[in-house]
C-alpha cells in the first residue's frame, strides 16, 4: 500500500476545513437535478393500491385510456408479461415480485398501474379513471401478525411470512455461558423511520428508437447495481441501457433501490415519442419509497460480576415489509458489529426476516446499527444498574483498548484502529461528568428530572458486498471498489470524473484538497464533475454513494489515476529538464529540479508536449494525460461464514446526552449535546463536523419524533409532513463536538468512515439519559420513539417506555 | 402534490370580490395566503373549482387605533402583527400568538383572516382571538355583520360565515392591564397545536380574578372558550390549587380529538396542565 508520503507531495490542503465548492451552486439554486433537465418530456403518474393486502380482480384503464392528453397507459399484468421479477438478494425462501403488482398488492402504495400523459395534472386526473376491483384479504402488519401459525401468507409460494431465518456462532458462547456470575436478557423493539431526503426519487427515462435503446437519468445512489437490475429485469443486454446520474439531492441510502421505478419509466418510454419523466411526490415518497424496517430484538449478556461481558447472544427479527430485493439486508449488516465497541469473545445471533404487508425497506443511513448500538448499549446500561457499576465504569472495562489495535471480532470483523476508553474519557471531560452528576442529584430534590446518558457505538463504512452471502452462497458482489479519472488539460488544470455522485457529502471538495496535495497546486486548479454517465463515466458493480466509501475507495481510485498522471507528467518532464525523475519535485503548478527550483517547466508546458507537441515526447510515452483507475479496498474477504468482514473500516464515537424530562407534560429536553468522534484522518474538519452534527439530528428525530404510524389494516396514518416530524433547526441541541484522529492503516489517507456517525448512538445516548431521568419513577425504556404521550404513561402507570 | 384544475381570480376590490364570491357561492374558495389551502389542494383533499386570490386587496391588510379597539385587517399577516408596535403596547396576547405560527415563512405569507376563517381545530390564532374578546366583521355584496369570536367557529373548517360573506376585518378591544399569554404543546416548535391556551386576566388585590377570558384550540373540533373553567375562577384568588383544581375543567362538556400525536386521554391532560401553567405564566408576566 501506498504511503502517505508517497501519496502528498504537499500538505497544504488535506485536514484543513476548506470551504466547500459545492456551496454556492447548490444555495443559489443552480444545481441541476434530474426534474432541472431542460428536456421536453411527457409526464408519468402512478396509481398505487389502497389496500395492504387484496387481490386484483379486474383492472379497466379504457376511460383514462380515453382523457385527452393521455399518451399512454400501463398495467402490472404487463409489467408480469414484460420483464422477469424483482431479484433477492438475502431471503432463502422463493418470493415473485413485479416491479408492478399483477394479481395481488401487498402493502398501500404499491403500484397497480401507470399512465403518461402531456403534464402531470392530466396524468394525475387519468388515475382517477382508472377502475380497479380489488378483494381485500387480511392483512399482516406485525411482526408478531406474521409469525401466527394461522397467519395469512403475503406470498404463499414461500410457504411462511419468515422469508429468511439464519443462526451463526462465533467463539465459544458455551464456554461464555459456563463461565458467566450471571446472565441478563431484554427485549427491545424499535420502530419505523426513513431519511426523506429533500429531492425524492427522480426518472426521466428515454426510448431510442432506432437503436432500440433507453437512456435513463436518474438520481440513483447505487447505479453500478441498478444498471444491471434494470437490464436484467427488463430482459436486455447492458449496452441497451444509458444511465445517468446528475446532482443528487441527497440519499442517505434511500435512493439505493429505486430502479424498480427504472424499469417501470423504461416500459412507458418504449410506448411513446418523447422522454417519460416521473418526480416522486413527497406523499408516495412516505407512502411507498423506504423506510427502514421496524424490528424486535432480544438481547442476552453472559457476565462476570465485574461487569466483563464474555457473551452476547441476539435474536434480531426484522419487519422487512414487502420488497424482496432488500428483505434480509439489516439482519446481516446488524449482526456484523453486533459487538460494538466491545471485547466480546463469544456471539450467538438469530436472524429473522419477515415479509408484511408493510412499504418496503431499503438500506436507510446506519442500516440496522442504530437499532443494534440502541439494544446493545441500553443492555450495557442495564447491566451497569444491576451490577452497581457506574455507566462510564462498565464500558471502560469492556472496550476493546488500543494496544488491541487492530482487533478481530468473533465474526472476522477487523477494526483497524482507534482509542475507544480515551474516546470516552474526552467526552465526560467536555461534559463535566462529575458535575453533571451532581446537577442531576441536586435536581431531584427540587422535582427537576434530569438524566444522563452515554452511549458509544462503531461506525462501520465501505461495505463488502456481498454480505448476504451468510443464506444464499456464493453472491454476485464481494469487496468494495470504485473507479476514477484524472486528466490534466491544455492549461495544466485537473479534471475529475468520479464512479460516484455526490448527494451532499462534498465530493469536489475533499477531492480537490487531495488532488491539490497529490500535484503541489491550489483546489481551485481542479474541477470534479458531478455527474455520472455510463457510457464515460469509469464505473464497477460496487460504484454509487452509499456504505460510507467515498474516503476509501473513491478517493483511493482518485489518487490511483492521480499518481498515474503525477508519474506521467515527471516522466515528459524529466525529458524536458534533462534530469532524472529522483531529481524532480512538483511545487506551486511546475516540476522543478529540487535542488535548483529556477529550473522547471509548469504543467501548461508539459500539457502541451502531451496534447499537442507529440512528436516532442520522450520516446515510449503515450500522448495525451489523462488516467483511469480502479481501487479496492485491501483487506475485504471471500465469504466465509465463519470469518468474514462485512464491513471494511470503523469509526466509532461517544455521545453524552443530558436531558430534563417534564414529567407533566412528558417533553425531552436536551441540556447538553456532546460527541467525540473518530474517523481516522480527517481531509476536511468542516465537512466532517457537517456530516456528525447532521447524522445525529437525525438520529434524534428517529429518538424523539420521526414515526410511520401504521393501523390494523395496514394503513400508513403518516404520509405527510405535518404527521411525519422530522426534526427541525428549531428545537435541536446546541452540539459539542470533540474529535480524535486514529488513522486507518488500511485506507491510503489514513481515513474511515463518517456520515452515519451520529445516527447510530444517539438512540441509546437518549434513551439511556430519559431512563436516568426517570429512574426515581423507576421507568424503563425498551421502545422508540419517546414520544410525550409514552413517558407519562410510563411515569404515572406502565413503568415502561 | 398536483390540484384538480382551478380557475384563479385576482381581484383588486373587495366589490369584485364579492361578486365572484356571488356567483361562485360554495364552488369557490377564498385564497387568503394559502398556508393551509393550497397543501389540502395539492392533496387534492379540497378541491375548489374556484380560486379567489384576496391577496391583490389593497384596503384588507391594516392594523389600527378605532376608539378603544384594535381593528386588523383580515389580509395582515402573521408576520406583520408579531411586529405591529401598536398590538405589542395594548393588544399583546395577538402578538405573543402569531409570533408562534407555524416558522418564517408561514408567517411570511399566512394571514389572521385565513387562519380564522379556515377554522383548522389546531390552529393557533382562534385561541386567542376568543380569549381577547374579538369581534368578526363578516361582509357580503348587501351588507355587512359583527359576529362574536364566540360565535364564528362552528366546526372543524366550519365557521359562521354565510357561503357569500368575507371575513374583512378583526377588531379586537385594548387589553391594557390585563395579563395574557398563548402556550401551545406541540411537537416541535413549528406544529400546529395538540393543544394551545391563550389566557387572558385581569387581577386585583390579592390576586383576585377580576376578569377572565381563555380561548382553547386543538383538544375539540374547534377553538373554543372553556366556561365552566372561567366561572370557577371568577372572583377566586387564584392561588396555585385553586388554579390546578380549575384547569381540570378545561375540557369539561368537550369531546376531545384523538390522532396519531395524541390520543384524548393524553390531551385532556396536556390541555389541563397547560391551562394551569398558562394562567400562572400569565399571572407572572
Amino acid at each position: 500500500m501506498l504511503k502517505l508520503d508517497e501519496i502528498l507531495v504537499t500538505r497544504n490542503w488535506v485536514g484543513k476545513p476548506v470551504r466547500r465548492k459545492e456551496d454556492i451552486r447548490l444555495v443559489k439554486g443552480e444545481a441541476a437535478y434530474v426534474d432541472d433537465l431542460n428536456m421536453d418530456c411527457y409526464q408519468a403518474a402512478i396509481l398505487r393500491s389502497p389496500y395492504a393486502h387484496a387481490r386484483i380482480s379486474r383492472i379497466d384503464l379504457t376511460k383514462a385510456g380515453a382523457l385527452k392528453g393521455v399518451v399512454a397507459v400501463l398495467t402490472g399484468q404487463e409489467v408480469a408479461r414484460e420483464t422477469k421479477p424483482i431479484s433477492a438478494r438475502a431471503i432463502t425462501r422463493p418470493a415473485t415480485q413485479y416491479v408492478m403488482a399483477a394479481d395481488k398488492v401487498r402493502y398501500v402504495g404499491e403500484p397497480v398501474a401507470a399512465v403518461v400523459a402531456e403534464d402531470r395534472y392530466i396524468a394525475e386526473d387519468a388515475l382517477d379513471l382508472i377502475e380497479v376491483e380489488y378483494e381485500p384479504l387480511k392483512p399482516v402488519v406485525t411482526i408478531e401478525d406474521a409469525l401466527k401459525p394461522d397467519a395469512p401468507l403475503v406470498f404463499e409460494e414461500a410457504g411462511s411470512n419468515v422469508l429468511m431465518h439464519d443462526k451463526m456462532q462465533h467463539g465459544d458462547i458455551e464456554q461464555a455461558y459456563r463461565e458467566a456470575d450471571l446472565t441478563l436478557k431484554e427485549k427491545f423493539k424499535v420502530h419505523r423511520y426513513s431519511s426523506t431526503p429533500l429531492e425524492p426519487w427522480a426518472i426521466i427515462a428515454n426510448y431510442e428508437r432506432a437503436s432500440d435503446s433507453f437512456v435513463v437519468w436518474s438520481n440513483d445512489q447505487q447505479h453500478g447495481r441498478s444498471l444491471t437490475n434494470v437490464c436484467n429485469t427488463l430482459g436486455i443486454p447492458i449496452h441497451k441501457l444509458r444511465l445517468i446520474v446528475p446532482d443528487i439531492g441527497g440519499g442517505f441510502g434511500i435512493k439505493l433501490a429505486l430502479w424498480p421505478y427504472i424499469v417501470i419509466l423504461s416500459l412507458l418510454a418504449k410506448k411513446v415519442s418523447k422522454p417519460v419523466k416521473w418526480i416522486q411526490t413527497r406523499r408516495e415518497h412516505l407512502l411507498a419509497g423506504s423506510h427502514a424496517p421496524d424490528a424486535n430484538v432480544e438481547i442476552e449478556l453472559a457476565l462476570k460480576k465485574d461487569g466483563r461481558i464474555l457473551g452476547l447472544r441476539i435474536t434480531d427479527i426484522q419487519n422487512d415489509g414487502s420488497f424482496v430485493h432488500t428483505a434480509g439486508i439489516y439482519g446481516l449488516i446488524k449482526f456484523a458489529t453486533m459487538v460494538g465497541c466491545y471485547g466480546i469473545k463469544a456471539t450467538r445471533a438469530e436472524l429473522l426476516s419477515i415479509v408484511t404487508n408493510k412499504a418496503p425497506t431499503v438500506q436507510n443511513r446506519g442500516v440496522g446499527k442504530p437499532t443494534m448500538i440502541f439494544a446493545l448499549e441500553r443492555m450495557v446500561d442495564i447491566a451497569a444498574k444491576r451490577l452497581g457499576l457506574d455507566p462510564s465504569e462498565i464500558r471502560l472495562r469492556n472496550f476493546v483498548k488500543p494496544d488491541q489495535m487492530p482487533h478481530t471480532t468473533p465474526s472476522g470483523e477487523i477494526y483497524e484502529s482507534g482509542d475507544y476508553p480515551e474516546c470516552l474519557r474526552k467526552a465526560l471531560r467536555l461534559v463535566g461528568y462529575e458535575e453533571s452528576k451532581k446537577k442531576r442529584d441536586d435536581g431531584r430534590k427540587t422535582g427537576k428530572y434530569i438524566g444522563i446518558g452515554i452511549s458509544s457505538g462503531v461506525e462501520p463504512g465501505t461495505s463488502n458486498l456481498g454480505y448476504y452471502y451468510t443464506a444464499r452462497g456464493l453472491p454476485e458482489y464481494t469487496g468494495n471498489a470504485e473507479g476514477a479519472i484524472v486528466g490534466i488539460d491544455y492549461d495544466g488544470n485537473v479534471n475529475v470524473i468520479l464512479g460516484s455522485v455526490d448527494s451532499g457529502q462534498g465530493h469536489a471538495t475533499t477531492t480537490a484538497q487531495v488532488v491539490a496535495d497529490m500535484l503541489g497546486i491550489s483546489p481551485e486548479r481542479v474541477s470534479t464533475a458531478n455527474t455520472m454517465d455510463s457510457l464515460i463515466s469509469p464505473f464497477l458493480g460496487h460504484s454509487g454513494v452509499y456504505s460510507n466509501k467515498f474516503n476509501d475507495v473513491d478517493l483511493g481510485a482518485v489518487i490511483m489515476a492521480t499518481k498515474k498522471v503525477r508519474d506521467k507528467m515527471l516522466k515528459i518532464a524529466s525529458h524536458m529538464l534533462g534530469a532524472s525523475v529522483a531529481e524532480l519535485k512538483l511545487k506551486d503548478g511546475k516540476v522543478c529540479l529540487a535542488k535548483n527550483e529556477e529550473k522547471s517547466v509548469s504543467f501548461r508546458e508539459i500539457a502541451s508536449l502531451a496534447y499537442k507537441r507529440i512528436l516532442l515526447l520522450p520516446e515510449g510515452v503515450e500522448p495525451g494525460l489523462k488516467e483511469i483507475a480502479y481501487y479496492k479496498n485491501p483487506i475485504a474477504k471471500l465469504p466465509n461464514r465463519e470469518d468474514f468482514n462485512i464491513q471494511l473500516t470503523h469509526s466509532n464515537s461517544v455521545h453524552v446526552v443530558v436531558v430534563e424530562v417534564d414529567v407533566e407534560t412528558g417533553t425531552v429536553n436536551f441540556l447538553r449535546y456532546v460527541i467525540v468522534h473518530d474517523c481516522g484522518n480527517q481531509i476536511n474538519p468542516g465537512i466532517v463536523e457537517g456530516m456528525v452534527i447532521g447524522s445525529t439530528v437525525h438520529g434524534i428525530g428517529a429518538s424523539l419524533l420521526e414515526e410511520f404510524v401504521y393501523n390494523e389494516e395496514g394503513q400508513l396514518l403518516s404520509t405527510t409532513f405535518m404527521d411525519y416530524l422530522k426534526p427541525t433547526a428549531i428545537g435541536v441541541p446546541k452540539f459539542e463536538l470533540g474529535h480524535m484522529e486514529s488513522a486507518c492503516p488500511y485506507t491510503l489517507l489514513g481515513t474511515k468512515a463518517v456520515g452515519e456517525g451520529g445516527s447510530l448512538p444517539s438512540l441509546a445516548a437518549i434513551a439511556n439519559a430519559v431512563e436516568d431521568a426517570l429512574s426515581p419513577f423507576g421507568v424503563k425504556v425498551t421502545s422508540l420513539p419517546i414520544t410525550p404521550e409514552k413517558v407519562l404513561r410510563a411515569v404515572r402507570e406502565t413503568k415502561e417506555i | 402534490m398536483y390540484p384538480n384544475r382551478f380557475e384563479y381570480f385576482a381581484p383588486t376590490s373587495l366589490q369584485e370580490a364579492l361578486s365572484l364570491l356571488s356567483i361562485y357561492q360554495d364552488e369557490a374558495k377564498l385564497l387568503a395566503g394559502g398556508q393551509s389551502l393550497l397543501s389540502l389542494m395539492k392533496l387534492r383533499l379540497a378541491n375548489p373549482k374556484y380560486l379567489i386570490d384576496l391577496g391583490h386587496i389593497a384596503d384588507l391588510n391594516y392594523i389600527r387605533q378605532n376608539g378603544d379597539k384594535i381593528a386588523i385587517g383580515a389580509m395582515t399577516t402573521y408576520a406583520q402583527i408579531k411586529d405591529s408596535e401598536l398590538l405589542r403596547k395594548d393588544c399583546p396576547l395577538l402578538v405573543k400568538t402569531a409570533s408562534v405560527v407555524g416558522d418564517v415563512q408561514v408567517r411570511n405569507r399566512g394571514t389572521i383572516g385565513g387562519s380564522l376563517s379556515h377554522a383548522d381545530p389546531a390552529a393557533d390564532m382562534p385561541a386567542a382571538v376568543l380569549a381577547s374578546g374579538a369581534e368578526l366583521k363578516a361582509v357580503h355584496l348587501n351588507g355587512e355583520r359583527w359576529i362574536k369570536a364566540e360565535e364564528f367557529f362552528v366546526t372543524t373548517f366550519t365557521t359562521a360565515l354565510a357561503p357569500n360573506e368575507i371575513l374583512t376585518e378583526i377588531r379586537a378591544p385594548t387589553l391594557a392591564g390585563h395579563k395574557t399569554i398563548y402556550l401551545k404543546a406541540a411537537p416541535r416548535p413549528t406544529d400546529f397545536a395538540i393543544v394551545g391556551i391563550a389566557a387572558c386576566l385581569r387581577l386585583g388585590p390579592n390576586n383576585r380574578c377580576e376578569g377572565i377570558a381563555m380561548g382553547v384550540t386543538g383538544a375539540s373540533d374547534k377553538a373554543y372558550r372553556p366556561q365552566a373553567l372561567e366561572k370557577a375562577l371568577q372572583g377566586e384568588k387564584l392561588d396555585f390549587y385553586t388554579i390546578r383544581e380549575a384547569a381540570a375543567r378545561v375540557t369539561e362538556g368537550i369531546e376531545v380529538n384523538e390522532n396519531i400525536h395524541a390520543s384524548s386521554g393524553f390531551r385532556s391532560h396536556l390541555a389541563q396542565v397547560y391551562t394551569a401553567r398558562a394562567i400562572q405564566t400569565a399571572m407572572n408576566s
